[in-house]
């Protein structure tokens, strides 16, 4: 998969991203980079 | 099972469609894009903000059923890393983490960092536990090694403060991808009037999400193609107008996130099919008054039951945690 790729698949249906530009680097130094998502255990996302 | 459904609906505590779904989604393209994602199940947090009356017992009961969800909707153990807070609170360097933290943020940004769904900004109404909040969400990204963070867009002052905190303590400063928030049923116009936030757009924004409350305004992962059906049938949908319209909202959410092209099916003396292979299309199809209404809404749900049918299959092999949440509300 590509840069653009990649980069696509990650920023597509949201509404910001802080920062763009290092988003793009984290994906050109990093195969494997590490994210996460926090849920609050009631419904109510997220942490 | 339809008493079971019904009792279920009226529970605190069950997945709806703006966390199974949009986040689910979210997450898969991170999992494509070669992301290691991790899912965090937020114990501390939860009691932090009074969920199920702070009681831990309880909140891990509803963790387990959080991972059983996102596990049906296909985000298995092989595919993310499933954490709890608390065992990343045992670590011997976590509160120390939320210590220095801390120190490097005021209380009164602390309390404008507070997670902010549902709760109107008054301070004198704040506990002091809530102060650990954001200084924890700071110190769980830190103490995960992330170089994103991924959440709704309420989230994005806690997410600031996280790296401005990490920029002054050295520790790097973590990419923050932000979701929108999925509208309720209702729109805008059936939202509260509450304030969640300065900014008068994003408070209603925020308002008008999905409100667990209001259980008319939400589609749960749970819910049958009937209840669904239903639920859309009474939904907010002004003809020929796309803002504030949450079924053209779940469509760009939703269904274009889901497929590439969809099908309007309808009755050959209304015109018959209609196919749209963007959502650009759709809207302006909508717009010229080419959709009506009824056909939106009723297309919506058929598409909403469809994507959520591998939940309700799943649920059905694997009743234990919805028993579980069931027994919660006994004790």
């Amino acid at each position: 998969m590509s840069q653009e790729q990649r980069l696509e698949l990650v920023t597509r249906g949201t509404v910001e991203i802080i920062q763009p530009a290092e988003l793009e680097r984290v994906l050109e130094e990093k195969k494997k980079p590490r994210a996460y998502w926090g849920f609050e255990c009631s419904g109510k996302q997220p942490s | 099972m339809l008493r079971k459904a019904a009792l279920l609906a009226q529970l605190p505590g069950m997945m709806h469609i703006g966390t199974g779904l949009v986040c689910g989604t979210k997450i898969k393209d991170m999992i494509q894009a070669g992301f290691h994602f991790i899912i965090f199940l937020a114990d501390w947090h939860s009691m932090i903000n009074n969920k199920f009356g702070g009681d831990m017992e309880k909140i891990e009961t509803a963790g387990e059923y959080y991972k059983h969800c996102f596990t049906a909707l296909g985000l298995t153990e092989d595919k993310v890393e499933y954490i709890w807070a608390s065992e990343l609170a045992s670590k011997p360097n976590y509160w120390e983490r939320v210590i220095r933290i801390a120190k490097t943020i005021t209380a009164q940004r602390a309390v404008r960092a507070l997670p902010i769904m549902g709760r109107d900004m008054k301070t004198q109404d704040v506990e002091t536990a809530s102060l650990f909040y954001p200084c924890m969400q700071a110190a769980d990204i830190f103490e995960m090694n992330l170089d994103v963070a991924c959440a709704g867009i309420d989230q994005r002052k806690a997410h600031v403060l996280a790296r401005e905190a990490g920029e002054k303590l050295g520790w790097g400063k973590p990419v923050a991808l932000h979701t929108p928030m999925l509208m309720g049923l209702a729109g805008v116009q059936g939202s509260d009037k509450g304030s969640y936030d300065e900014d008068s757009k994003l408070s209603s924004v925020i308002a008008s999400k999905m409100s667990k409350s209001k259980p008319e305004n939400t589609i749960l992962l749970h819910d049958s193609p009937q209840l669904i059906e239903e639920k859309f049938r009474k939904a907010y949908c002004p003809p020929t107008i796309v803002e504030g319209n949450p079924i053209i909202e779940y469509y760009r959410l939703l269904a274009f996130h889901e497929n590439e092209t969809v099908v309007l099916r309808r009755d050959q003396k209304y015109g018959g099919d209609m196919k749209f292979s963007s959502f650009s299309q759709l809207e302006e199809a909508y717009k010229a008054e080419k959709i009506h209404p009824q056909d939106l809404k009723a297309n919506m749900a058929r598409i909403l039951a469809d994507i959520l049918r591998g939940v309700r299959d799943y649920f059905d092999k694997h009743p234990e945690p919805l028993e579980q949440m069931l027994k919660i509300e006994a004790r």
